[in-house]
């Protein structure tokens, strides 16, 4: 009940923000430029709708992502909601799990919103619809959840501008930990190649629900591996709001 | 049934590091805290400097309470030991209610959620309370009347004044109906009208039998309103008792002049 209470306030906040509906408006003009990228690519129209449009949608996903969650835990400390909030029977795990959640609902609102936009827009000028969108739509959102928690995370410790340049970096490092791993085996150091190997199990590997390539043609869905995928990021994102409540729970206001 | 919460080394927003005391012995006391101390690090190099230094304090059931004191006395670090934001170094609080569920609390400065209406703001206020929604629906529309802010129920608060503001902290920290309210600097920043209608707010209260302690530099309110008092300085409670008795203790028979010479000695 008072996780629900603290989501639906967080949730109403947010999606409230005039800057969220700046932010909104910003990444539906980035979705609407790819047509004039589409225009100028011979017989690539319905590949650089997709492409690009997902692109954007990843890209001011992470913009909320990074800066609303590390705002959300730094400011209620900063001014002192949390005086009002924890002289009530609430504790600090409900508090961080009702940021979550409210955060959570607003990002697939706003995640939503982008991704059928999107759908429309190949529907239409492309005539290419795919189901395949939608699903790339789930998990670019999967992806930003685990950023919300990982930089909620950050936020129990550090400052709102910080937090938000971890949980960026977070993300970077997500999409290229892959990579770093596949380069790592092509050397003949150990030493780089453990580094590596415990680089990549530290960071969540994001890049590892990207379908972008199978939703422009290249390639298809693997299903059981995005499956496997998608329970270790719901495991990874609960494990550090867990040690985000940890954290928490030691703070004094 | 137990009745009173005691806190020593440990927050108690979290269920779990409540520790329940039966406090029936002392049916008439509200708050008692004994030989607290808190002790805090400070700049690069964790200086420990010591913020509460043994502080004393008995608020019994129907007082309005004043806590007195220079800035930096440890007025609002008591206050939220007592309300489990900060943790004791030693000592024990002892509260008279059932935990929080019974205690309201309004913070110095309060900063309240910009996007929303004052009555979602209560409604939240009271959801963290469990109350179902019937119970809601009722509550905030009562105290949103006690504030004397109906009309702006609808309205985001970030379209509110600096009074109005205060009234909503003050009608957040009544929606549980609690025995039990804290104010931390209730008038501060207010204009002479902001000001009367606090007063009038706590002059209810008291009337209701609800007992506030609350925290003021403006010592014409306090002796207007308190039944009760205490100064603090340097992190110790210096003088306790009630105002007719401070009052009768100063020669020009004024609060001000008491409180100077407690705080000069």
């Amino acid at each position: 009940m008072r996780v629900a209470a603290v989501a639906v306030n967080t949730f109403r906040e947010t999606i409230r923000d005039r800057i969220l509906g700046v932010i909104i408006l910003f990444a539906l003009a980035m979705i609407v430029a790819s047509l004039w990228l589409a225009s100028i690519s011979l017989g690539q129209q319905d590949r650089m709708i997709k492409d690009f449009g997902l692109v954007a949608i990843s890209l001011f996903g992470l913009i909320v992502a990074a800066f609303v969650a590390a705002s959300l835990v730094r400011k209620e400390v900063e001014k002192r909601t949390v005086f009002i909030i924890f002289s009530k029977p609430v504790s600090r795990s409900e508090f961080i799990w009702g940021k979550f959640l409210g955060l959570a609902a607003t990002m697939f609102t706003v995640l939503a919103g982008m991704t059928v936009f999107l759908f429309v827009l190949a529907w239409v000028v492309a005539k290419s619809p795919s189901g395949s969108l939608l699903l790339a739509g789930l998990l670019i959102y999967l992806q930003l959840l685990v950023v919300v928690a990982v930089t909620m995370l950050f936020a129990t410790m550090t400052s709102a501008i910080l937090a938000s340049v971890w949980g960026i970096c977070v993300y970077a490092a997500g999409q290229l930990s892959h990579n770093v791993l596949s380069l790592s085996r092509l050397g003949h150091s150990a030493v780089t190649h453990a580094a590596s190997v415990f680089v990549f199990y530290l960071v969540p590997n994001l890049s590892a629900v990207d379908i972008r390539a199978a939703v422009v043609g290249e390639g298809a869905v693997a299903w059981t591996s995005l499956i496997a995928w998608g329970g270790y990021l719901i495991a990874y994102l609960v494990i550090a709001l867990f040690v985000a409540t940890w954290i928490f729970r030691r703070k004094e206001f | 049934m137990p009745t009173g919460v005691s806190v020593a080394g440990r927050p108690f927003g979290d269920a779990q590091d409540v520790t329940i005391t039966d406090d029936r012995q002392h049916p008439s006391r509200m708050l008692e805290v004994r030989d607290l101390h808190k002790t805090v690090a400070v700049g690069f190099r964790r200086r420990k400097v010591e913020i509460l230094r043994g502080v004393d304090l008995e608020v019994r059931d129907g007082d309005v309470f004043g806590l007195l004191g220079p800035n930096g006395a440890g007025k609002t670090t008591t206050l939220k030991v007592v309300l489990g934001l900060m943790r004791p170094t030693s000592g024990s609080v002892t509260l008279g209610v059932r935990g929080l569920a019974q205690l309201g609390y309004l913070p110095e400065n309060p900063y309240f959620y910009d996007y929303l209406t004052g009555a979602e703001f209560l409604g939240f206020a009271a959801r963290l309370f469990s109350l179902d929604a019937r119970e809601r629906e009722r509550r905030v529309a009562a105290i949103l009347a006690d504030v004397g802010l109906e009309r702006a129920a609808g309205v985001q608060l970030r379209k509110y004044s600096k009074g109005m503001l205060q009234r909503i902290g003050i009608a957040q920290a009544l929606i549980n109906e609690p025995r039990l309210v804290l104010l931390d600097e209730p008038m501060t920043g207010l204009d002479p009208i902001g000001r009367v209608e606090v007063r009038q707010i706590i002059q209810q209260l008291h009337e209701r039998g609800t007992t506030v302690l609350f925290n003021s530099h403006i010592l014409s309110d306090v002796a207007a309103l308190c039944t009760r008092i205490a100064i603090m300085r340097d992190g110790r409670v210096v003088w306790q008792g009630a105002v007719a008795e401070a009052l009768s203790q100063s020669p020009a028979g004024d609060l001000e002049g008491f409180f100077m010479d407690v705080v000069r000695a």
